[in-house]
């Protein structure tokens, strides 16, 4: 047992240690750190003019010497690499910091600056990211929103920025985020439907490994009180009329299951739970062995059927072989 | 000192400067066993799963906007027997938030402050995306990126942003469409930028050039931008690691054998994955599958060149090795080679075998 514990140790300890020095290998002279300091330097050197103060000249000089050395570095010296470029770093953050202060700033950048806070562009992607994600929810949903007014306020808003009428713009992207509140108050409300009948599933999954727990926890001779309380809990699950409902009587249940215990299964319940996902959604793929899927749900019903039975070592084992199974089954598609 | 305490082992092992020595020989032959070396490796590789329980981040996706903003996309696996789930978020100035359940559909949620509770009822993965303000801060010109994550993460930088310095080492730098898309890992990081311009600044340039202790050859270019070309993506770790172990209990069954036998000496120290390199003179010449094949990209023309030296055929995994690409990233790569019938992919030892094929196809 001592040699097997010894063995063990001594992969994983020379695991970890190929792991750290893969890690290192990210340091190497053609790394991105040397690509990052390398550009850094170049920004620092253009802002650097005649009237810069020796301090900062010095400092540059100091920073390039740092660059300088993670180059002439063999590819062994992985962590000298990552000193020089942190230092290399910490000196051009230094140097920026002088020459804002110094007002160094050329005037063309200060104009292009001053440009980019007014120009809300930004704001306009950012919405354009938000209306996508909301057209694909909705296609995904099935439910019919009219996008047409929205995206043609956005073609607007994106003209009036070309053309630099930033005022006119914002006034745009006002509409569109009226025009979103509309969206959005379609969507939720067709989700809130959809939301209700996921909910009820759920809450069958749910009940279903509660009915376990209640027969193990029966085998376990555990208290009648417990038990009695913890059909209460079902049935009150059962009778819940909206998600709010079903989610304050889970949480009940999950009191009551942490106040005597009962939480042990639920890790296994959970990659249950998993592993059946995983297995509906394989099963509408086209292109897959359905036999082999078949087999697959036998299986998991025979992981339920011995955690009905209280056998969690047998149901684990044979629930880790299924989702071996099912992952080979993905790597294969 | 009491003197009557004596060394449990005598005093023959022990020398007049008190060290202890121990035989070594013969130590690696008694504890190194094929059996323990097979069962050691399943327990290494079965810890793998273990670490992507549930509640935990799969992806973190980052993209900084110019004007100080953040929008944040992350994928996250949660437990599927709990009806809700509450994810912390960056801060509380969030805008355009929107959490998605596992087939695509619309979570309901509730954000007070910088958390969000969100209505699962059974999902195993959501994926949430929303807007934030709280990362950067500005001071002067320099804008600062500042997060403490737990997780490892993308970063996108904003167009035109020039990185000044940083307290986190990347572990992978990449273009995106002219912007620096930055791989980092856990940790507080702290990255200040500031926002270039392609125009020379309008005060004169020193006339003693500031890196004048430096060679000429570190010199920056003055007026041009960085035309840095995408940079080739570290391997990722844990393959590596993976590949370590093999190693290591490739080298570990030499020795044990050479302890064994004691006879003639076999080739130890094989490190070089690269397996199956018999050479295969019929698959063929690289020109003619470039000529054959003209619309071929010039990094997949990499990796046929490579396979060609090879022998022919050569693993994934030492594709990825050879051209420091992630796992998907060359998966889609050699699916794309595959796709248009340069080669064949099949199994060996569960791993992928790549060959090039003996004939190909003319293209309609």
């Amino acid at each position: 047992m001592k040699t097997i514990v010894s063995f063990g140790l001594l992969i994983l300890v020379t695991s970890i240690a190929l792991g750290g020095m893969t890690s290192d290998a990210s340091a190497q002279s053609d790394s991105p750190l040397l690509k990052i300091a390398k550009r850094t330097q170049e920004q620092i050197y253009n802002q650097i003019s005649s009237d810069s103060s020796d301090e900062i000249k010095r400092l540059f000089t100091e920073g390039t010497q740092k660059i300088n050395s993670i180059e002439a570095l063999e590819n062994d010296d992985i962590s000298y690499a990552k000193e020089h470029f942190l230092s290399a770093m910490k000196i051009f953050t230094e140097i920026s910091k002088q020459l804002a202060i110094s007002n160094e700033v050329p005037q063309a950048e200060i104009n292009s600056m001053s440009t980019e806070i007014r120009n809300p562009s930004n704001n306009l992607q950012r919405l354009q990211v938000y209306v996508n994600n909301l057209k694909i929810i909705a296609e995904k949903q099935n439910v019919l929103i009219d996008f047409s007014e929205s995206d043609r306020l956005f073609d607007e808003a994106r003209q009036q920025i070309t053309d630099h009428q930033f005022v006119s713009a914002m006034e745009t992207i006002y509409k569109i985020k009226v025009a979103i509140i509309e969206i959005n108050k379609d969507l939720r409300e067709e989700a809130s439907k959809q939301e209700f009948q996921r909910a009820k599933k759920y809450v069958q999954r749910y009940i279903e490994q509660l009915d376990r727990l209640i027969e193990n926890t029966k085998k376990q001779g555990v208290t009648d009180e417990i038990i009695e309380k913890l059909e209460t809990g079902k049935q009150n699950l059962s009778s819940a009329e909206n998600p709010s409902e079903i989610v304050e009587e889970i949480r009940k249940i999950m009191v009551l299951k942490n106040q005597f215990e009962l939480t042990k299964n639920d890790v296994l319940e959970s990659r249950v739970l998993q592993a059946e996902k995983s297995l509906s959604r394989l099963l509408v793929i086209n292109g897959v062995d359905q036999t082999v899927l078949i087999d697959a749900k036998d299986i998991l019903q025979n992981i339920k059927q011995y955690l009905y039975e209280g056998e969690f070592d047998k149901a684990d084992k044979l629930l880790n072989n299924l989702i071996k199974q099912l992952q080979e089954i993905k790597n294969s598609l | 000192m009491d003197p009557d305490i004596v060394p449990i082992h005598g005093e023959k092992s022990l020398r007049e400067d008190g060290m202890l020595f121990v035989r070594t020989e013969g130590i690696l032959e008694t504890m190194v066993k094929t059996p323990l070396l097979v069962a050691s490796l399943i327990v290494v590789v079965l810890m793998i799963p273990i670490q992507t329980s549930f509640s935990s981040t799969r992806t973190l996706d980052l993209t900084l906007y110019s004007d100080g903003s953040t929008h944040v996309s992350a994928q996250l696996d949660v437990d599927p027997l709990e009806p809700d789930f509450e994810v912390n978020l960056f801060g509380p100035s969030v805008d355009n938030f929107v959490a998605v359940g596992e087939n695509g559909f619309l979570l309901s949620t509730e954000i007070i402050d910088d958390k969000v509770t969100i209505h699962t009822f059974g999902s195993s993965f959501i994926t949430i995306n929303y807007d934030i303000h709280d990362l950067i801060s500005k001071e002067g010109r320099v804008w600062t990126f500042s997060l403490n994550s737990t997780t490892d993460y993308s970063l996108l930088m904003p167009p035109n942003s020039i990185i000044v310095g940083m307290n986190a080492l990347p572990s992978n730098m990449d273009l995106v469409n002219e912007q620096t898309k930055l791989e980092l890992n856990t940790g507080l990081s702290e990255i200040n930028y500031i926002f270039g311009t392609t125009t020379p600044p309008t005060t004169t340039p020193p006339t003693t050039t500031p890196p004048t202790t430096t060679p000429p050859t570190t010199t920056p270019p003055t007026t041009t931008p960085p035309t840095t070309t995408p940079e080739q993506p570290i391997i990722d770790i844990s393959t590596l690691s993976l590949i370590g172990v093999v190693i290591t209990a490739v080298i570990a069954g030499v020795i044990i054998m050479i302890k064994r036998k004691q006879t003639k000496p076999s080739p130890i120290l094989q490190t070089e994955v690269i397996s199956d390199s018999k050479v295969n003179t019929d698959s063929l010449d690289t020109q003619t599958i470039f000529n054959m094949r003209p619309e071929m990209r010039e990094d997949d023309k990499e990796i046929v060149k490579f396979i060609s030296e090879n022998g022919g055929q050569v693993l994934e995994s030492d594709l990825r090795k050879k051209f420091l690409q992630p796992r998907t990233t060359m998966w889609r790569a050699v699916k794309r080679l595959e796709r248009q019938g340069v080669i064949e992919i099949s199994k060996k030892d569960l791993q992928n075998l790549v060959k090039l094929k003996k004939e190909l196809e003319k293209e309609e």
